[in-house]
């Protein structure tokens, strides 16, 4: 099986050698009692690339994109995105750190009472200003918040309580929020677990496009596999808190990503 | 792909059949429980002099009493007017000041937003609160600052932040956590997490506990002046004390038409922010 860590090659883009997001040999545990959830993982993550990230519940996805931001306990190893060394930041770092790094997630995280628009505009909460006490956000971000919620095709119900939307559409304010904070990266979390199949070829597809048009990369944690196949660069397998599989999506199929699913021994679980 | 078969753990053969009947006999946990609650009750009814006898002895007299109150006496209308608004007002602002004071102790009592050093504390100073009665707490104030709707006023204001805070700091605890997570994430500080994350998730409930205290307060402000902190309580005691039952019972007419008005108008708003 092959194990690399290229850039892929997107159809627009040539591959840009530095990569945005490093990890290396990075171990994480929750307690000193407990096993390693990720033990000696090392990944890229390059411009415009969508990583699809795949494994059975448990395999350390979730945690991995938490060590990205630092809110997992970080054994050793290195993680560094961008200009930050994510395992030596202090509070406010961590926080300027955060707030460049998108996250989408499974039940989108919306608060439903808030209007769609508010929603959005949460996304610019850090450096947000003091008008912000009073609940205010700058003309100049509420203008932003309208185009990206143009871009993603939800600006007619700017105005509605988020709990109104359907699912993918919820989702789609999500990502509208992600990308107010201007992004460095986005780590999408399982993000189309809680929605059809139509819906989720939408929001992938939607995640795929800003990565490439922004030029960011966009690692999304999945479960189905076809999904996977259709809407990656690149595809990175974790079993048991280690990288199994890893390569262009292009090179891979559902045979040679096996590995990354050990069904007999889940479901003994 | 690598195939694979189905583990299929057994369900214990002797919980399957207890699942399977259509009658089941309580587990012997559940037995107990209920005799003991049963013997709980029994034993606090009869250390409480609970009995019905007595109550159905005693019914006549209360018949007398509901008889001798007919017809009402609506002669002191525009008395009852005026203390009756002032009760009202003094519930308001009661009501006004002991949330604002209630939701700023919440914050400090609420286990996903304080830190422990504020938490304790806060949590033992709404308990130390609660367990002062209402009267003790309206006397206290009597002494402070005379007689008069102030003294109730204050009292209704520290009462507030013993029986709401417990309450609001339960309902922004019980909020959401992805909301918080997905603030926490975009790098909020610990203020817009509050601000954007849990408030508007908590609102309903406080909104809707605000309105349940302020109808509570309509009521105890009508307590409250049985011992001078102003409202129509006094009026009510001397009205019994008079043997005046025709005045006492428009007071009590009043009371409860002004309390069925603020319940409907509560509901609206309740049905308003849900």
């Amino acid at each position: 099986m092959s194990v690399v860590s290229t850039p892929a090659v997107t159809p627009r883009q040539k591959p840009i050698a530095e990569p945005l997001v490093s990890i290396r040999d990075l171990r994480v545990r929750y307690s000193a009692q407990d096993p390693f959830v990720l033990d000696g993982v090392d990944l890229d993550l390059f411009r415009g690339e969508t990583v699809a990230l795949l494994g059975s519940s448990g395999s350390g996805k979730s945690t991995l994109m938490k060590a990205l931001t630092g809110f997992a306990p970080i054994h050793s190893g290195s993680v560094r995105a961008g200009d930050f060394d994510v395992t030596a930041l202090q509070r406010g770092q961590l926080r300027r750190l955060r707030s460049q790094t998108g996250q989408v997630f499974q039940q989108f995280n919306l608060v439903g009472r808030l209007s769609v628009l508010t929603n959005v505009l949460t996304g610019s909460l850090y450096g947000a200003g003091a008008p912000n006490v009073f609940g205010t956000f700058r003309s100049a971000d509420r203008k932003r918040a309208l185009e990206l919620l143009d871009r993603v095709g939800i600006a007619h119900k700017a105005n509605e309580p988020a709990r109104s939307l359907s699912g993918g559409q919820q989702q789609r304010v999500a990502i509208a929020r992600a990308l107010m904070q201007n992004p460095r990266v986005i780590l999408a979390d399982e993000p189309v677990a809680s929605l059809d199949p139509k819906m989720s070829r939408t929001v992938l597809e939607l995640l795929q496009q800003i990565a490439r048009e922004d030029q960011i990369p966009v690692l999304v944690s999945l479960h189905v596999l076809p999904l996977a196949l259709a809407h990656s660069d690149r595809i990175v397998g974790l079993r048991h808190g280690e990288i199994v599989v890893s390569g262009h999506t292009a090179e891979l199929d559902a045979d040679m990503l096996a590995p990354v699913y050990d069904i007999e021994e889940e479901e003994e679980e | 792909m690598s195939t694979s078969t189905l583990v299929r753990p057994k369900l214990d053969p002797r919980e399957r059949e207890r699942m399977e009947r259509a009658f089941r006999v309580p587990r012997s946990r559940s037995i107990i429980g209920v005799v003991l609650a049963v013997a709980i009750f029994l034993w606090s009814a009869n250390g409480a002099q609970f009995d019905f006898l007595k109550l159905g002895e005693g019914a006549s007299n209360m018949g007398d009493f509901l008889l001798r109150m007919f017809p009402p006496d609506f002669s002191k209308i525009g008395l009852i007017m005026k203390l009756l608004l002032e009760t009202l007002q003094m519930a308001i602002v009661g009501t006004v000041l002991g949330a604002v004071l209630a939701l700023v102790v919440a914050f400090g009592a609420a286990s996903n937003i304080a830190p422990s050093w504020l938490y304790y504390p806060c949590r033992w100073a709404m308990n130390i609160i609660r367990a002062l009665p209402d009267l003790v707490i309206a006397l206290m104030f009597v002494s402070a600052v005379g007689l008069g709707p102030f003294a109730g006023i204050l009292a209704m204001t520290i009462g507030s932040i013993g029986s709401i805070g417990k309450i609001f700091a339960e309902a922004m605890e019980a909020v959401d956590r992805g909301p918080i997570t997905a603030m926490e994430s975009v790098g909020a500080s610990k203020r817009q997490v509050i601000q954007y994350g849990i408030l508007p998730q908590a609102m309903p409930m406080l909104v809707s506990y605000t309105l349940l205290l302020f109808e509570g307060n309509v009521r105890g402000a009508t307590i409250l002046g049985l011992v001078g902190a102003g409202g129509i309580g006094l009026e009510l005691t001397t009205a019994m004390n008079r043997y005046d039952y025709g005045h006492l019972f428009a007071m009590v007419i009043c009371i409860i038409v002004l309390v069925t008005i603020i319940d409907q108008a509560s509901a609206i708003i309740r049905r308003k922010i849900t």
